[in-house]
Parts: C-alpha cells; structure tokens; sequence
C-alpha cells in the first residue's frame, strides 16, 4: 500500500537537472506555489500599520500617543490584563496562534511588530 | 531578610505571569463559548471585572489558593471543542499541503502534453 502510494506520487514528480533550471528559472518564479499557505508573506509597513491600527482602537489607548515604538505599559499606562487583551486582539488580526509563554513576552509595539513580521503565518 | 524579600519578589513575579496566562485562557475560552461577536464583549467585561475585583489583594498566599480557584474554575468550564487557527497544531489544515522541498517541479499536465 506504502510502495504502490510512493510510485503513484514519484510518477508525478520530477528532479530536473541544473540546465532545465536554468532554461525555466521564469517560468518557475511564476508558477503558482503548490503550498496553501505561507507564500504569502506580509511587508514590514504593513505590518506595522495594521499593529498600530489595532493598537489605536483598543479602548483605553490614546490614539495620538501611539508609534511603532511605544511601550504598552510603560508609555500607554495600561496593565498586565490589558496587554493580554492587545496580543489577543492582535492574534486575530493576523490569524495566529501565539503560545502563551511567548505571547507574555510581548509587551510593546516593537515587539509585536517584529514578532508578527517574523511568523511565516501572519497573513 | 534580602533573600526573604527576593524570594517574595520571585514568588510574586511568579503569580503575576499565572495571573496573566490565565486570564489569557480565560479569555480565549470566553471567545470560544459566545457563540456572537457581541455576545462576547459583555462576557469579557464580566470576565475582567471578575480579575479587577481582586487587584489590591497583598496576601500572598491568600493569592495562591485564588489562583489555584481560578484554574479550576477554568479547568471545569473548558470548552470541548475550541478553535484553533487552522495551521496550528489539531487545526483543519494543519500539516496539509507543505511546502515541496526547493527543486522539485510537479508537473501539473502529466499525461496530458499531447492534448495542448
């Protein structure tokens, strides 16, 4: 069952060689990826505009005192339990699942930025 | 007495991150039982007002035995079936369609090249 499975995926897949790579590199750039999910990869300004949007909205923020570099709690007076709120907030943004330890972590814009820019699922 | 006062200062460290990781499940499960978006908020409200309510609490060990209420608590109201971001781990689509490995090419027409 394993082996008959096996041939029937080899017979559809091929290595080329070096040379064909080299003649198809553009058609290969264009070919459309076969994975779902994680070629889609965000830019870093969008990154940041969507956190901050995020960031702005949440109630107790003072929008105009928000930057790509504030402090949750230190620079925007909020606590411990409104920082859960934001990283829960900006897990849904991006659709992703942030494990707990790590998301603790997570306690300013910054951080959140490159967090969210270095996951290959923020989509 | 300083390694009194840095143990203290370790064990409340130690609770403020239990606090927080509880709240965050707590949070997440709210989200997971309300079965509107707007249903939610007043939940979450009730949730935080539930956290405020205790703030000012300085007893530490007083602290400990609420922490420990509160993850039963949550442990008895769980939901069954939870969401999951698809990718992560007992999401739909976790581990369909990775990646193929750099240098393969899968040849969509296969048995059909006489056709174009």
């Amino acid at each position: 069952m394993a082996s008959a499975l096996r041939s029937a995926i080899l017979r559809h897949i091929r290595v080329p060689v070096t040379h064909s790579l080299a003649l198809n590199g553009s058609r290969l750039a264009s070919a459309r990826s076969m994975s779902s999910h994680g070629d889609d990869h965000l830019d870093k300004q969008t990154v940041i505009d969507r956190v901050l949007d995020v960031v702005k909205s949440f109630p107790k923020v003072d929008p105009s005192k928000v930057t790509p570099d504030v402090h949750f709690q230190k620079d925007l007076g909020l606590d411990s339990l409104d920082n859960v709120e934001i990283v829960m907030a900006l897990e849904e943004e991006f659709k992703l699942e942030i494990p707990d330890k790590e998301a603790d972590k997570i306690d300013s814009c910054h951080l959140a930025i490159e967090y969210i820019h270095n996951h290959p699922m923020a989509s | 007495m300083s390694v009194t006062t840095a143990s203290y200062v370790a064990r409340r460290a130690a609770q403020k991150e239990r606090v927080c990781t509880l709240y965050r499940r707590a949070l997440k499960d709210t989200l997971n039982w309300a079965v509107h978006r707007h249903l939610f908020y007043s939940d979450a409200d009730a949730l935080r007002e539930k956290f405020e309510a205790n703030k000012h609490v300085e007893d530490i060990e007083l602290i400990d035995r609420m922490i420990a209420a509160g993850e039963a608590t949550y442990n008895k109201w769980r939901h069954p079936d939870p969401y999951i971001v698809p990718w992560a781990p007992g999401g739909s689509k976790f581990c369909r369609n990775p990646t193929p490995p750099p240098g393969i090419e899968i040849i969509h027409n296969y048995g059909m090249e006489e056709r174009e």
